[in-house]
């Protein structure tokens, strides 16, 4: 038996957006103490990492450690019904196999959705040493993305103790971003040693949006040719993070 | 064939054309009237005898000369023969169109004339000579009030869903004039003239087509989905949508030929994409390969998830790029999620993804899905969209050669076409990502080999 209450249904639908951008079939593990999901996309270039403790709900409840695979944009469907300060349920029933979802605001609607066969699959996560870490401000990082997709589908990330710069080419066009330490995007910087790779921009930007609804402060971090670590700060203390293979040309 | 061409050609016969046929053996025929001179101006030094442009053969010669052969069977006013069926919407002057039938003045089976599925290893000779055999009537039509334009356009409809050659009589009302344009998109055809009259025999419907179209409440797409899971080919289909026969009955109109069949091939390839993403990833790397009228197909499938592209490379010569120096390379893909945009290469774009999707249906497995083609000069005229879907089912059809590595396929690939490997790369965004874009799983476990 899984129960849960969350008296903002922002929260939950903001949260299973930005599962939705990599996933559309999600396998959650749910523990007496919280709810984990670890998944990569289809074509395996990006995961997600993603924590809630039992202390982000008002009402949580796992008997026993169980698995619930849902498909994402089926419930993202149903949680797009809600509005803000509306309160939504999550009841698991494990004979069924359904999963009912209450909510509750100007008026009460209760829907149920099939739960599908979880995958026995563990995902781990990447083994990389970082060079560089950065903080920066969700909004500002969008920006400079948006910035940077003008030019090209790819963008080169390199960093130095004092800035970061962002480069895109493209066929014809290039552009050049610049975010200096202490600036109003990058709040911090740590860089053991320069370093630059190459990301994927249609990945990137639809991370930063989704994650954005979520935390105003992302911490980012990379080593040269290694994938990109981006930490979405939660309010309460879960964790969304999600993590994205680079790019490298070898001519 | 819109009226701006009804004015060129009573302005100007064009005097060129008319020099190229001299120095030919072809005899000028006055019924001929040309509408546009080459652009090039190359033609005019040529004559259709030095083959200056590049192509293997003079296409002018090769149109004129079907053309100089169907002119003496066309003099006339009333065509009186069995259309395959076979029906033309235009899309000049859209909402208001020329639509009627094809007729050629023959009266025996003539399925075959509009039938692409069964035109795969025919000459360009062969096709254009029972394609300009085709006259075709021209009726005014509004494509929304279709049901208000009276019998003609009633009886073109008919004959639209009919499933074998039916017998037409089609009174025009002046003699079928052609035109013989040098920069047409559109497979051959005859000439043309305004509907006075038509007569449409007794025509079977395809049952199937029949219960699709009578359903004034099944809508457009299903119906073609479920009409395609039935068997009925593709023309077949296409033909009927061109002159809304499916969906619900206040959203039926007409659609211009070229975009149904676009919207036919883009229809059918989303739903079956749809279904291949359900399936296992292919576990090698797949390269199929067919050549035909000029055309070099070679199909790369990479063991990944659903994606698509399709990459085109023009030789100086060939239709689309008669007078360049270089070659000239076109280019489209989509991801996982599929494209919300319009392919700006255009509906070879669908089609070659309905033959590709095709075969992964068949064999229940999903790839990312590279189509290269290379034309060569010896494609010297667009025979239609058809090429495209028919030349890669034939590659399909083939046994495919099998390689462990991409590096291998681009070798394979490499010794195939005239076009050098690294153009091909850098001009197609998957071969680039499956070259360089790593997946997470390469950084689990054990640190990475610099690649």
């Amino acid at each position: 038996m899984f129960t849960l209450k969350v008296a903002d249904a922002k929260l939950l639908k903001d949260m299973i957006t930005s599962i939705s951008i990599l996933v559309d079939e999600a396998t959650f593990k749910i523990d007496p103490d919280g709810i984990k999901l670890r998944a990569m996309d289809p074509s395996r270039v990006a995961m997600i990492d993603f924590e809630w403790p039992k202390t982000m709900f008002e009402e949580y409840s796992a008997s026993e450690p169980t698995k619930m695979c849902i498909n994402i944009s089926e419930l993202l469907k149903l949680l797009k019904r809600t509005s803000k300060d509306e309160i939504v349920e999550l009841n698991l029933d494990e004979k069924t196999a359904k999963l009912q979802l209450k909510i509750t605001g100007k008026y009460q609607r209760s829907f149920t959705m099939p739960t599908l066969e979880a995958t026995e699959e563990e995902v781990p996560t990447p083994k990389v040493t970082f060079n560089v870490k950065a903080k920066a401000t969700t909004q500002g990082l969008s920006q400079a993305i948006e910035d940077a997709q003008l030019v090209s589908d790819h963008v080169k990330i390199e960093a130095d103790p004092e800035k970061l710069v962002l480069n895109a080419s493209g066929d014809l066009m290039g552009a050049t971003i610049t975010l200096q330490k202490g600036s109003d995007t990058l709040l911090d910087l740590e860089t053991k040693e320069p370093a630059k790779a190459t990301f994927s921009l249609s990945y990137l930007a639809e991370i930063i949006k989704a994650a954005s609804a979520t935390s105003d402060i992302a911490t980012l971090e990379f080593s040269s040719d290694m994938p990109i670590k981006l930490d979405f700060q939660q309010t309460k203390e879960g964790k969304l993070t999600f993590y994205l293979a680079p790019r490298i040309e070898t001519e | 064939m819109g009226p701006s061409y009804g004015q060129a050609d009573k302005r100007s016969r064009n005097v060129w054309l008319l020099d190229v046929l001299k120095n030919s053996n072809l005899e000028p025929n006055e019924n001929l009237t040309f509408s546009e001179p080459s652009r090039s101006g190359l033609c005019v030094v040529c004559k259709g005898s030095k083959l200056l442009c590049g192509k293997t053969r003079c296409p002018i010669l090769v149109k004129v000369n079907y053309f100089l052969k169907s002119v003496p069977l066309l003099q006339t006013e009333d065509i009186d023969g069995s259309s395959p069926p076979s029906v033309f919407i235009g899309r000049i002057g859209y909402p208001n169109v020329y639509a009627g039938p094809l007729v050629p003045p023959i009266r025996e089976d003539t399925a075959l004339y509009d039938l692409p599925e069964r035109w795969f290893g025919k000459s360009i000779d062969d096709i254009v000579a029972f394609r300009s055999m085709l006259v075709r009537g021209k009726h005014r039509v509004h494509v929304q009030n279709f049901q208000e334009a009276g019998k003609i356009i009633e009886k073109t409809r008919e004959l639209a869903l009919a499933t074998n050659s039916v017998d037409v009589e089609l009174i025009l009302k002046k003699k079928p004039r052609g035109h013989l344009l040098l920069d047409d998109e559109v497979q051959p055809f005859g000439p043309s003239a305004p509907i006075r009259e038509l007569y449409v025999g007794n025509a079977r419907w395809d049952h199937h087509i029949e219960k699709a179209y009578t359903d004034t409440d099944l809508k457009a797409t299903p119906a073609v989905h479920e009409l395609y899971t039935k068997g009925v080919l593709v023309t077949k289909i296409q033909r009927a949508f061109s002159v809304g026969a499916f969906g619900i009955e206040k959203n039926r109109k007409f659609v211009p030929t070229r975009w149904s069949i676009t919207a036919v091939d883009s229809i059918l390839s989303k739903d079956l994409m749809e279904k291949v993403k359900t399936y296992p990833e292919i576990n090698e790397y797949k390269v199929y390969e067919s050549r035909y009228l000029g055309n070099l197909f070679e199909v790369i499938m990479i063991p990944s998830m659903w994606s698509y592209e399709a990459i085109e490379a023009w030789y100086p010569g060939t239709v689309w790029n008669p007078s360049g120096r270089n070659v000239v390379m076109f280019g489209d893909s989509e991801g996982y999620e599929g494209r919300t945009t319009y392919a700006e290469i255009g509906g070879c774009y669908y089609a070659a993804r309905l033959a590709v999707c095709e075969l992964l249906m068949k064999e229940r497995r999903q790839a990312t899905v590279i189509v290269l083609r290379e034309a060569h000069p010896g494609y010297i005229m667009p025979v239609g969209v058809w090429q495209v879907r028919e030349n890669v089912r034939n590659a399909m059809r083939q046994k495919p050669y099998l390689f462990n590595t991409l590096d291998e396929v681009l070798k394979f690939i490499g010794s195939k076409f005239q076009i050098p490997l690294q153009k091909w790369i850098m001009r197609s965004e998957l071969l680039k990502n499956a070259l360089f874009q790593k997946k997470i799983t390469d950084f689990f476990a054990k640190p990475p080999l610099n690649a």
